[in-house]
């Protein structure tokens, strides 16, 4: 189980930590579950929060090629490299 | 020694008493004498700051009228200053420069303010005791083998041992009121969309609030009033006016309902807290306030609410660094090795801990059994809140439920861990301002806090109740012994 959440989570867990991990998750799960003992009808209709307010719908100038060129991980000529996506042939 | 809070400071900087470069160097000498002891700073900026001062020396000579003049500030790792690093303190963010100032950073500095350094933090604010730092260990100056608290400790610190006049955090389930008390400092969570996250770096988006650490509610209120207000930047944050809080320190609660949380009072409560939490009462009762018991069932269970929703939250929200657009990049062929290996090697074990545990609660088959539960458990606390603010106007609780406990104490039991947040849990969740203040120090000198909870955008009552109570409390105007 948490091998599988761990694949979900992109996140790899050495096979050594794994029993470690699931006892420290499965105790964490364990005190959550005390949220079944609230009962069900004592659930309302659910949320119902305020709509979220949206501001007009206008083009602003970004934080652009400084943050792009401080931040991104690789770099040519002025442009980030990303990994390739499409037919790297595996 | 004598350092003057954030309200002296500005005033001495604005009446030209004291030059903002002398405040800053004072500043920056305090932090190179006493901050290796501590390691509350991540980066002291002090070239920097000392630009930044004789910006605001300027300013001040030019005739302008600046709130927080030459106040030198810490700042925690998680906001945008520009020209800063904001690493979360985080393996996966170590180099991330951000674009600019964020809104806090940016009404700071329009107010005057004088950023000094980077204060340290757990991962990406993923802790109650700092310890879940990627870059070093906070200690706390009332103790140095003890936390100063989480997430939020290096600002805490550095405000208790007088190093600045004040500092920011974020509060996502506790995280500056909880180091606020475990340092001996005041700290104030606002009612959630009274400050706008734009440059915060997000952990869980329906609970992150940003606020001021200090040494008074005072200094507090001056620092709330400047950065609090709608942004267009961030869309939750609204337009209901900030009256005045400063305006409203003075008020006092005679007229005030004070409802003491009968949950808080509960056995097992630490005989020390439970002590305080009758000094309180008193103290309530002999400024005028009708004290009177509130109760608020579902506080019981908010910490299972809470690490439902913040973790599901915290998974989505870190699902962006994937090495692909931020931090560190493995060097891997395929795509999907690339983003496992950069986030395996980039974040720490708790950071992990709370991503595969969102990602539980979020996955489908068990999506209604948790995330789906604990959204319906978090409307029900809600209504109890509701309930309770029809009987008082404030709501006062212990803020800790023990002292500062000894660095490495819980590290190997993060449930332990996560149960240090108790008490202030249940206002994140309903979204309410909260402010811890400190209130007495045990036998063996560690501080305590005492919580004021409010009504949503009820900062003004909020601040009238904590002066009262700081007036009453007595906590000792002392150096913590370990920068003394």
């Amino acid at each position: 189980m948490v091998r599988r959440v761990a694949e979900l989570a992109r996140l790899r867990l050495p096979e050594t930590e794994l029993p470690l991990w699931t006892e420290q998750l499965s105790r964490i799960v364990g005190y959550i579950d005390q949220l079944e003992q609230i009962p069900e009808g004592a659930f309302g209709a659910g949320p119902a929060g305020a709509p979220t307010p949206l501001r007009a719908d206008e083009p602003r100038p970004g934080g652009g090629e400084k943050a792009l060129e401080e931040n991104a991980p690789r770099l040519s000529h002025g442009y980030g490299v990303v990994p390739r996506v499409v037919g790297s042939g595996d | 020694m004598n350092v003057p809070g954030v309200v002296e400071t500005a005033a001495e900087v604005a009446r030209g008493r004291r030059s903002a470069v002398a405040v800053a160097e004072e500043a920056l000498a305090r932090i190179e004498g006493g901050d290796g002891r501590l390691r509350a700073f991540l980066e002291v900026t002090g070239e920097a700051a000392l630009m930044e001062a004789r910006a605001v020396d300027r300013r001040v000579a030019a005739g302008e009228d600046l709130p927080l003049a030459g106040v030198p500030l810490v700042i925690k790792d998680n906001m945008w200053v520009e020209g800063r690093r904001a690493t979360c303190a985080s393996r996966i963010l170590e180099d991330f420069r951000p674009p600019g100032d964020g809104t806090v950073a940016a009404r700071l500095r329009r107010a005057g303010a004088v950023f000094v350094g980077r204060a340290n933090m757990d991962e990406f604010a993923m802790g109650s005791s700092t310890e879940n730092s990627a870059i070093q260990v906070t200690r706390n100056p009332w103790d140095p083998e003890r936390i100063p608290g989480g997430s939020s400790g290096g600002s805490a610190a550095a405000v208790a041992a007088r190093f600045v006049p004040g500092g920011f955090g974020s509060d996502t389930g506790g995280s500056i009121r909880q180091p606020a008390a475990c340092c001996g400092v005041v700290g104030l969570k606002p009612t959630y969309g009274r400050v706008s996250r734009y440059g915060l770096v997000a952990f869980a988006s329906s609970l992150d609030q940003i606020g001021p650490l200090t040494r008074t509610v005072g200094d507090a209120a001056r620092l709330y009033r400047v950065i609090a207000g709608a942004d267009p930047l961030d869309s939750t944050t609204v337009r209901t006016g900030i009256g005045d809080p400063e305006a409203a320190l003075s008020r006092g609660v005679r007229a005030l309902r004070v409802g003491f949380l009968e949950e808080a009072a509960g056995e097992g409560l630490d005989p020390e807290v439970a002590a305080d939490l009758e000094k309180a009462r008193r103290i309530f009762r002999d400024a005028g306030a009708e004290v009177v018991s509130v109760s608020v069932p579902r506080a019981r269970v908010s910490i299972a609410i809470y690490y439902v929703i913040a973790s599901a939250e915290a998974s989505s929200n870190l699902a962006r660094f994937d090495g692909v657009r931020f931090g560190p990049r493995a060097s891997e062929q395929d795509l999907l090795s690339l983003y496992v290996e950069s986030r395996t090697a980039g974040f720490g074990p708790e950071v992990k801990r709370r991503i595969l545990l969102g990602t539980f609660a979020l996955a489908s088959g068990y999506y209604e059994a948790y995330y789906g539960a604990a959204m319906r458990a978090r409307q029900l606390l809600r209504d109890d809140f509701d309930r309770a603010f029809a009987r008082a106007d404030v709501i006062v609780c212990p803020s800790i439920p023990a002292p500062a406990f000894r660095l490495g104490e819980k590290t190997a039991d993060p449930l332990t861990m996560y149960l240090s947040d108790i008490f202030t849990v249940p206002a994140s969740l309903a979204g309410l301002p909260a402010i811890s203040v400190p209130s007495s120090l045990t036998r063996t000198g560690l501080p305590l806090g005492i919580q004021v909870l409010g009504p949503r955008f009820g900062e003004e009552a909020l601040f009238a109740a904590a002066r009262a109570f700081e007036a009453g409390a007595g906590f000792p105007d002392a150096l913590p012994p370990a920068v003394a």
